[in-house]
């Protein structure tokens, strides 16, 4: 679904060095790294919202390296959710429709569906400002989630919840993967790899080291973080 | 600096030193107004060419704020969201108007409107003067005071987290939309600050003016005139008749903005 090959990413003196990774449809896969990795500056050359200099990135066989933002059909939820202020819940969440010119009868029943399955039907009508950190959560899930994006792109988005908005945010999560939503979600954090994670790739200093899946990664860890893959608990 | 109800010396210093400024501003208004009687501000509200001249000021510094916004504002955006070669220079340029005396800026737009001058001439030809005419005016207010729309627009724009228009991006929005749905809405505050500031130094403009266009009379220059032809007497009710008028217009504008502008 999701083919970056070879990817290189200079930002100041930093840079991801040839990056290459291969995500299956429906696959829950995992960037992770430490703070300063690379995995952030990955995840923005995939949206479109930072220029590669070398590599090509692929979404269900369509080259969209080159591609304006607004035409890769891959759907990013920043880590400071970004949700728009000015709107209400429900302008939020119909953003993506109404670029598409969809009717507003359609509009109303995508919306009302989506706010159903994600628990926010009462949120519809508030201003972000006004909802809290949970609910943020999955008004940007929703606002997302309803352009039907080729792969779901998500940059740290357990980092800022608390213990049990965190745990309702992973069966969400859980849930949202079993509808065969493929998933690309970077963290420097290892417990939310053990709970959600078919595969994954450990970035560290803009190289990806290793590649694979939970146990594949647990027999031969490439560094510390990998190492905590196998057991989050130690 | 105040603790409990003990206020430390230093701050009585800090009070003195603003009360000075304070007072500076505020004398030479209460001045005016104790200086002036009702009968002479009654009689210049009955001088049509003293309420003509007020009028046009206003239409005119509205009229060049308005105009002049449709392109400062995209460049504003540009400016804030685009880095390029001779952004700095640009950015110079815009600031210009502030620094050089406005009697040099009135001479700098006569060198090129003038019928003389090229886009003078090219102007002349559609039947558009700027010589002692309105248009003259509105162009020389815009010049002197769109600075102050430009840089509040530009923070503005600055401030917006570039991540909400890349969200909006990412959700299929084109760059079109993203500036008329997310970007404007965010930074119209902002904006309209600029936009009153923008009116504000437009009507009080002189020095350009009176090169530009002495005639028709804007309130500035006919401030100027009375005084040098008859004497402070006679200019002064005019002063304070602009001074409130401008006053209660700026306090519509503001309670305008603030109610339908205040919260998003």
């Amino acid at each position: 679904m999701l083919h970056v090959k070879d990817v290189t990413i200079y930002a100041g003196t930093f840079a991801v060095n040839s990056a290459t990774f291969r995500i299956n449809k429906g696959e829950y896969y995992f960037l992770l790294g430490e703070s300063g990795s690379g995995k952030s500056l990955l995840l923005e050359a995939i949206s479109g919202t930072r220029d590669i200099q070398k590599g090509s990135i692929m979404v269900a066989g369509e080259d969209i390296t080159h591609q304006p933002l607004n035409k890769r059909n891959v759907g990013i939820v920043f880590q400071n959710l970004a949700l728009f202020p000015h709107k209400k819940v429900f302008k939020n969440i119909s953003f993506s429709l109404n670029c598409r010119k969809i009717s507003k009868k359609e509009i109303d029943f995508e919306v009302h569906q989506m706010a159903e399955k994600l628990g926010i039907s009462k949120l519809l009508q508030r201003y972000p400002e006004t909802l809290s950190g949970g609910e943020h959560q999955r008004v940007a899930l929703a606002r997302t989630l309803i352009m039907k994006p080729a792969v779901l792109l998500l940059d740290e988005p357990l980092s800022s919840l608390d213990i049990l908005l965190k745990e309702e945010m992973v069966t969400l999560l859980k849930d949202i993967h079993q509808q065969g939503q493929t998933i690309l979600h970077v963290t420097h954090d290892y417990h939310e790899v053990a709970q959600l994670a078919d595969r994954i790739s450990i970035i560290e200093n803009g190289q990806i080291l290793q590649t694979g899946t939970r146990l594949e990664i647990s027999k031969a860890p490439c560094n510390r973080l990998a190492n905590r893959i196998s057991n989050p608990f130690l | 600096m105040i603790q409990g109800n003990r206020i430390h010396i230093f701050s009585v210093f800090m009070m003195l030193a603003g009360a000075l400024v304070l007072l500076f501003v505020i004398a030479p208004l209460a001045g005016m107004f104790l200086h002036t009687s009702g009968s002479s501000i009654a009689e210049a509200l009955q001088d049509t060419e003293v309420t003509h001249s007020i009028l046009l000021t206003l239409g005119s510094a509205m009229a060049a704020t308005l105009i002049f916004s449709l392109g400062i504002i995209p460049l504003a955006w540009l400016m804030a969201r685009h880095t390029f070669r001779g952004k700095r220079i640009i950015q110079g340029i815009i600031d210009l108007p502030v620094v050089i005396p406005h009697s040099a800026a009135g001479i700098a737009l006569l060198s090129v409107v003038s019928e003389n001058a090229i886009f003078g001439k090219a102007a002349a030809g559609l039947g558009l003067s700027f010589i002692g005419t309105i248009g003259g005016v509105i162009i020389a207010m815009a010049f002197v005071s769109l600075p102050f729309l430009f840089n509040a627009a530009r923070d503005s724009f600055e401030s917006i987290d570039r991540r909400l228009e890349y969200a909006a991006m990412n959700l299929g929005a084109s760059p079109a939309k993203t500036f008329f749905t997310i970007s404007l809405p965010l930074a119209k505050n902002g904006i309209i600050s600029g936009m009153i500031m923008m009116f504000a130094r437009g009507m009080s403009e002189f020095g350009a003016i009176v090169i530009i266009a002495y005639y028709p009379m804007v309130t500035p220059v006919m401030i100027y005139d009375r005084f040098a032809s008859f004497g402070l007497e006679a200019s002064r009710p005019i002063a304070l008749l602009f001074i409130c008028i401008a006053l209660i217009v700026f306090i519509i504008i503001r309670l305008f903005t603030r109610r339908r502008y205040a919260t998003r």
